[in-house]
């Protein structure tokens, strides 16, 4: 059985285990594996070979525990949506992930700071609303594309990022850090381009 | 994974907490004794009174920005969103169970919240 890791145009053949089966254009870096894995830690182990490659590649990483039979199947399985993926890819191009979560530094926000009056309670719900849409907004100026993903956190985004305007987003979160004492923000990357591969978003 | 924290509160454990989330996301096996039977339900049904906190608030405050709120109908609402998260919070810390316990997979669809 054969893991597929990521999708990639880029020519050069991957470190083994992994292998790369070429279809039409594009290379599909595959993992050979004896069963279906299920367990974190083969998780992480398949986030460390997406990223191994991603430092020196452009690629499209492929959901955890993608298997198929074998080569004849990922070339077919590729050549069905070769156009699509294809383009997926020129979307990013030169750029990484870079997530970031709002969450309030205190562990009940409204009701720890004493408020009793309702009037209160929807102004303050209302300005965590407008401050994490505004830390938001300022870092989708930086990146290339972003997208809010559903968490428990007041905000919880992806940022598609240029690699050479990692350390400028990095700055801005800190800087929107110090100027919002009761959010914490936490930002985590550089991640392969999770969030921008979706076959939904193209 | 720390080093992948490229800016976080130096006073905090961005990560804490999040591996045994990661095996029961693995783990596909449904744990079917009568105590986890008991907190799977009340689970589901936290969950979607959660989704439907969440919704009539974001309703309220859309509402509240385009002025269509009388003052007395914001406290009555604040009033009420304020004594739902309270017991939202006391429930949630009866049964064991965090915020993101609150959330439903529906696949392809995407998490629910």
């Amino acid at each position: 059985m054969i893991q597929l890791v990521a999708i990639t145009d880029d020519q050069s053949a991957p470190a083994p285990p992994l292998r790369a089966v070429a279809c039409d254009g594009l290379t599909a870096i595959c993992a050979p594996v004896d069963e279906a894995p299920t367990d974190a830690e083969s998780l992480w182990r398949h986030e460390e070979l997406v990223e191994s490659l991603m430092e020196t590649r452009d690629l499209l990483p492929v959901r955890f525990g993608t298997l198929l039979p074998d080569d004849d199947a990922v070339a077919h399985a590729v050549r069905e949506r070769v156009g699509q993926l294809a383009g997926q890819l020129e979307r990013v191009r030169g750029a990484i992930e870079i997530a970031v979560r709002i969450r309030d530094r205190a562990s009940s926000p409204l009701s720890g700071r004493g408020v009793t009056s309702g009037t209160d309670y929807m102004r303050l719900q209302a300005e965590r609303v407008r401050s994490a849409q505004a830390i938001h907004d300022e870092l989708s100026a930086l990146a290339r594309d972003s997208t809010i993903l559903p968490g428990p956190e007041l905000m919880r985004a992806a940022y598609l990022v240029d690699r050479c305007d990692v350390d400028e987003l990095v700055a801005c979160v800190r800087r929107l850090q110090g100027a919002n004492a009761d959010l914490d923000l936490i930002c985590t990357g550089p991640w392969p381009p999770y969030s921008f591969a979706e076959a939904e978003r193209s | 994974m720390k080093d992948k924290v490229l800016a976080a509160p130096t006073d905090l454990d961005p990560l804490a907490a999040q591996s045994p989330r990661l095996e029961n996301a693995l783990s596909r096996r449904i744990n079917a004794d009568p105590e986890s039977v008991e907190r799977g339900l009340v689970q589901l049904v936290l969950t979607i009174v959660e989704l439907l906190r969440q919704l009539m608030e974001r309703q309220a405050l859309r509402r509240i920005d385009i002025g269509s709120l009388s003052e007395e109908q914001i406290e009555r609402l604040g009033k009420t969103f304020m004594e739902l998260d309270r017991r939202m919070q006391e429930l949630r810390d009866e049964f064991g169970l965090d915020e993101e316990d609150l959330n439903l997979d529906l696949g392809p669809l995407g998490r629910l919240l």
